[in-house]
């Protein structure tokens, strides 16, 4: 491995660490091929009483991944050079390092290292934890096991291998759920007549109503007005007789219409027989990433005017956008739960604000998916294995100043509705917002393999399941899973509807007020932090 | 039990649900069957009306008006609303459209209320059918100026416990440790002579005589001194309130005042300097020259420094709260909601406020002595003072602590309730009225939301203390000050609020509380921490999701039942089973009775 070459000053000696709220320390700096370390050496043998592990008189201060590193800022006073470190869970430290060429050396081991390109280079492919094994087992949420629960009722349905080999779609898992009428072929067909090859699947069965969301792309309609009969009888077979379906488009009419100027756009009421299009204008791609930039912004100005606080956290527009999430995702569930017709979500390429939609509408109609283990399952299924880019959208979160190429917080966009939900139905999640914050934390930077790559066609040329570890299997853990269950949990078999009014809707200060190291809502509620920091092992650090 | 909780957790905001919500609209004081007299409670009048309700439309009714209440019920069963609204609740009432005005529905009454509401009535436009009406909720709605007592003087309630010997000032300055060597207890107003807006069991220095307090009255707005509120328990640090010092436009001094703030500053033996916190904006505190007030100038008070607090007076925040009941009701400013609410400034004032009473009690915890005031005494300086002693002291988080701290710092001390809240009185118009008890309830609020377990009360307490408030219910908050209350024997007369709470105290309980004993709390007072308080402001809109804090505590509830229930069962098989279990007893590390956590339910 080159990762030496990064390395030119291993490790410095009498670096201080500043950090918020937290007395300066002083130590030794230390730069590996994946972490940042800084451990001090303590004059402690008068203190009798601590803990065996801290008697020896070394400290590790602070253990970080570098991936975690979202953007580092050199600046030189005097012979002392200061690197502020922000990371991409929203903590911010500087460190004080003796002599400006460590300094500068340190900052670009730091800068290369936590921008690798390549996949295999990443920790999850060199950490390995002493008690756990890499299993190789059918990853939780896939088709088949989704099949295999709906199966006795959903009888209209198959499990397609079409896209054995991913050479149907690349973006696709190999198995996917179709009406069962539909033969491989016409998949085939309706696949080149959706960008990407995202043809309608089925993405979840609602057992009281027995109807279905499908999900997809959208079609190559162009300026030609062009049809696929396949891709009309694909859905065709999702309606019974004279029923009625719903297509949710998450860009507006206007924006689906121009589409078509580059070749995409939607399906028109003519060609495709009682089904209702419905247009709903989510922010996406760069506007939602200047979004977060924004409200992180908002967050960390420490500056404080803070009478301004309110409109800045408006003209973030991060909460509006919260908000047209629920509600698109409630129009969804009401089409399924009220209306009992099938619904199809799509908006362009089907891999962001789609999963955004029809996961959450899951969340609020399926106590299942409200269960630690249905959780684990619906983001395998409708985010990892349905193709969502985690690695393109989690590059940078919000204080890199780095040029952003296909950032997107669409993930954390859903945990943050997740939460929104969980705020207003305390009782009704098996997990707790601990959970959401680390899973804030693991779709930027981790020590498991779980949301590396792209697609599952990706995961498999790198053999992820093979060579990495999961972070599931970490969760479910007893001792670990403990710290991420709602204590008050009490199975709500109702489908949970939010409320989206802008008074209900609240910041997720446990997660976007991390920063500043004032953690305050639920505090008390938290679970003992010692223990889930050792349970954590190498992955994060504690301020 | 749980099918009733997932019930509640599952109306649908998105559709309009009122129809579910039977009492949404009522203060829920009772448990409603007909309508619910209170002993003492007398039948006025009633009448066929229609209630312009803001969520639902037009609501044919009947509306009953006794000597205490409002009480309007529909006759339909879908929606079916409930209004109860004691007539204290009232501010305003107005005659809406006259007989000859065109419109449907533009004839009858508009009601506005102290509690963020507005209700509005329409009648038939015949026979002045609304004169009767009218003139008996003008009538009982204001008895004040009717020449009409109270209806805390007409009840009849009975409860358990008698609220009034919760607050004894002797007994709670013995808890403080009260008298000592360095303070002692005066009786110099038993007869309100000294300054008839204060109580008449003072604690002052033990080195000023009762006859150096009277020279330093001369020289204090109204004759409020500074004394004694709340003394540190180990590094004996006090905080003293009192009013503005009688400066003027020329710059008067006190020697007898400057010398007793000296011998308050030495009473701990470690406060360098004593600080005096003047609550008010700097260039307010100046102006207050012009009529002859004014703060301590530094020339005058050399072991002293002064520091502004910056809040603002009675009038901005009732403006303030005004602006916020624009936005919230009846509906809810939806486009641009967040700075909507910032130009209100009302969670601005909460912080200013809430960083004032930290700043108090910062210097306490480090041992040097402080004094409060503002211009009167009796509005931020109760705010700082009773806010900052919640942080200190752990007994005020308790209920009865609370309540002591209540009847203390704001009902003893003066705070002018019947002026800022205008009980009975018609003039809604009057200057004088201002929000600032409500404001405090909310500072504390905020507090319970930053430290859940760190209150033995829960929000209902806090709500239910703001809705008698205004209800005119029991005696609690009738009047300005205590000379007035002796005369008009409040305590004989009337019944005490902490007698309904203390009676029926599990209702007011939080769950998650738990003994801290000696624990300073701080609380973050930056805006980025301060929540608008839904439950309260916006709690008439049938739309917004009800206390999820209720389900949570009744969750928690449920849950230490159950555990209380495996733990006995566990018991039973242990000694239904004891030789086996008997073997292993000595190695077994936990015992059912260690698992126990101190808090035990009742069930």
């Amino acid at each position: 491995m080159e990762f030496s070459e990064h390395i030119k000053t291993s490790y410095v000696d009498n670096v201080v660490l500043s950090r918020p709220f937290r007395p300066p320390v002083k130590g030794t700096l230390c730069v590996t091929s994946h972490h940042l370390l800084l451990s001090s050496r303590q004059e402690r043998e008068q203190d009798a009483d601590l803990d065996p592990d801290e008697k020896d008189g070394d400290t590790l201060e602070l253990l970080l991944l570098l991936k975690g590193i979202d953007a580092v800022e050199k600046r030189s006073t005097g012979s002392y050079g200061t690197i502020t470190i922000k990371c991409k869970d929203l903590c911010i430290f500087q460190l004080e390092i003796p002599g400006m060429t460590e300094c500068l050396n340190i900052a670009s081991s730091i800068e290369a290292l936590s921008a690798l390109d390549s996949v295999t280079e990443l920790y999850p492919f060199f950490y390995r934890p002493e008690t756990m094994k890499i299993e190789k087992k059918i990853p939780e949420g896939s088709s088949e096991e989704f099949f295999g629960q709906i199966a006795h009722q959903a009888d209209k349905w198959r499990l397609s291998s079409v896209n054995k080999d991913f050479s149907v779609c690349p973006t696709y898992p190999e198995a996917v759920i179709v009406p069962k009428q539909t033969s491989d072929e016409m998949l085939m067909a309706a696949a080149k007549f959706r960008q990407g090859g995202r043809f309608p699947v089925l993405s979840y069965y609602h057992k009281t109503t027995g109807k279905v969301i499908m999900r997809s792309s959208q079609p190559l309609v162009g300026a030609q007005k062009k049809r696929c009969q396949e891709d009309e009888e694909l859905l065709g077979e999702v309606l019974n007789n004279s029923e009625r379906g719903f297509i949710v488009d998450t860009r507006s009419a206007q924006l689906a219409q121009q589409a078509r100027i580059t070749g995409g756009g939607f399906e028109s009421k003519s060609n495709y027989h009682n089904w209702k299009r419905l247009h709903r204008n989510m922010e996406r791609g760069k506007n939602l990433q200047e979004s977060l930039i924004k409200l992180v912004d908002a967050c960390n100005d420490q500056t404080h005017n803070m009478d301004r606080w309110l409109s800045k956290l408006e003209n973030s527009k991060w909460l509006s956008h919260v908000q047209s999430t629920l509600s698109t995702a409630c129009l969804v569930a009401e089409c399924v739960e009220r209306e009992g017709c099938p619904v199809l979500v799509h908006g362009s390429d089907g891999t962001d604000t789609t999963l955004l939609v029809t996961s959450l509408a899951q969340l609020v109609l399926d106590p299942e998916c409200r269960t630690l283990i249905g959780f684990q399952t619906l983001i395998c299924r409708e985010w990892i294995q349905a193709g969502h880019p985690f690695q393109q959208r989690c590059t940078h979160l919000a204080l890199s100043h780095a040029r952003l190429r296909n950032e997107a917080p669409i993930f954390l966009l859903f945990l943050d509705c997740c939460w929104q939900l969980h705020h207003q139905f305390p009782l009704a999640f098996q997990f707790s917002e601990t959970l959401l914050i680390q899973l804030a934390q693991e779709a930027y930077f981790s020590n498991f393999g779980t949301f590396l790559c792209d697609t599952e066609k990706d995961r498999h040329a790198f053999q992820v399941k093979e060579k990495t570890f999961s972070f599931w299997d970490w969760m479910n853990n007893p001792a670990v899973l403990k710290t991420f269950t709602n204590p008050l949990y009490q199975r709500n078999e109702l489908v949970i509807w939010p409320s989206v009014w802008p008074h209900s809707l609240h910041l997720w200060q446990g997660n976007h007020l991390k920063m500043g190291g004032v953690v305050i809502n639920g505090l008390e509620f938290s679970p003992d932090e010692k223990k889930l920091a050792a349970a954590r092992g190498h992955a994060g650090y504690k301020f | 039990m749980a099918s009733a909780s997932i019930s509640a957790l599952n109306s649908n905001s998105l559709e309009n649900s009122s129809s579910k919500n039977v009492s949404r609209e009522s203060l829920r004081m009772e448990p409603l069957t007909n309508i619910p007299y209170l002993p003492g409670e007398e039948k006025v009048t009633d009448k066929e009306i229609i209630y312009m309700c803001p969520f639902n439309g037009a609501v044919k009714g009947k509306v009953n008006i006794t000597n205490y209440r409002l009480y309007f019920k529909s006759f339909e069963v879908d929606p079916n609303i409930i209004l109860d609204v004691p007539l204290g609740v009232l501010s305003r009432i107005e005659k809406m459209g006259g007989a000859s005005s065109r419109g449907e529905n533009s004839y009858g009454l508009e009601i506005t209320c102290k509690d963020m509401r507005s209700l509005r009535f329409a009648l038939k436009q015949e026979g002045h059918s609304r004169r009767d009406i009218f003139d008996s909720l003008f009538k009982y709605a204001f008895p004040q100026s009717h020449n009409m007592p109270f209806f805390a003087f007409l009840s009849q309630e009975k409860f358990l416990e008698n609220g009034w010997n919760v607050y004894s000032p002797i007994n709670e300055y013995k808890r403080q440790g009260l008298p000592n060597e360095k303070w002692r207890i005066t009786f110099v107003n038993e007869k309100y002579e000294l300054c008839d807006t204060y109580p008449t069991i003072l604690v002052v220095p033990f080195k000023a005589s009762d006859e150096d307090l009277r020279r330093v009255a001369v020289f204090r707005s109204r004759g409020r001194i500074p004394v004694l509120s709340w003394i540190h328990p180990e590094n004996q640090a006090v905080i003293m309130r009192c009013s503005q010092p009688l400066v003027g436009m020329s710059g008067k001094r006190n020697k007898d005042d400057e010398k007793y703030l000296d011998v308050i500053r030495e009473a701990n033996g470690q406060t360098a300097k004593l600080i005096i916190y003047d609550a008010r904006p700097n260039v307010n505190a100046v102006a207050n020259k012009a009529t002859g007030g004014g703060y301590e100038g530094e020339d005058a008070y050399q072991n002293a420094e002064l520091i502004f607090l910056d809040i603002h007076n009675i009038h901005v925040m009732r403006e303030s709260l005004k602006k916020l009941k624009d936005i919230v009701y009846p509906n809810v400013e939806e486009s641009h909601w967040l700075s909507s609410l910032e130009s209100t400034h009302w969670l601005e004032h909460i912080k200013l406020v809430l960083s004032g009473a930290i700043q108090v009690a910062d210097k306490i915890s480090s041992g040097n002595s402080v004094v409060v005031h503002c211009s009167d005494g009796w509005d931020r300086t109760a705010q700082l003072t009773s806010l900052s002693m919640l942080m200190l002291d752990s007994y005020f988080r308790t209920i009865y602590g609370f309540e002591v701290l209540v009847q203390k710092e704001w009902i003893s001390f003066g705070h002018k309730f019947s002026s800022r809240i205008g009980h009975g009185d018609k003039n809604h118009t009057d200057a004088d009225r201002s929000p600032i008890f409500l404001q405090f309830i909310d500072c504390v609020w905020q507090m319970t939301k930053q430290f859940p377990t760190a209150f033995e009360f829960n929000e209902h307490f806090l709500i239910t203390i703001v809705d008698h408030l205004y209800s005119c219910r029991f005696g609690t908050f009738l009047f300005n000050c205590e000379s007035v209350r002796d005369t008009q024997e409040v305590k004989l007369k009337t019944p005490s609020l902490w007698s309904l709470i203390n009676s029926n105290i599990e209702k007011y309980t939080n769950p998650f509380y738990t003994k801290d004993s000696s624990r300073v709390l701080y609380p973050v007072a930056s805006m980025r921490h301060l929540d608008l308080w839904v439950n309260y402001y916006i709690r008439w809109n049938p739309r917004i999701r009800q206390q999820p804090q209720n389900l949570v505590e009744q969750r928690y509830m449920e849950l230490l039942a159950l555990r209380d229930q495996y733990l006995k069962k566990l018991e039973e098989l242990q000694l239904s089973d004891s030789p086996r279990i008997s073997n292993n007893s000595a190695n077994s590390p936990v015992s059912p009775t260690q698992i126990v956590h101190q808090i035990q339910t009742q069930f």
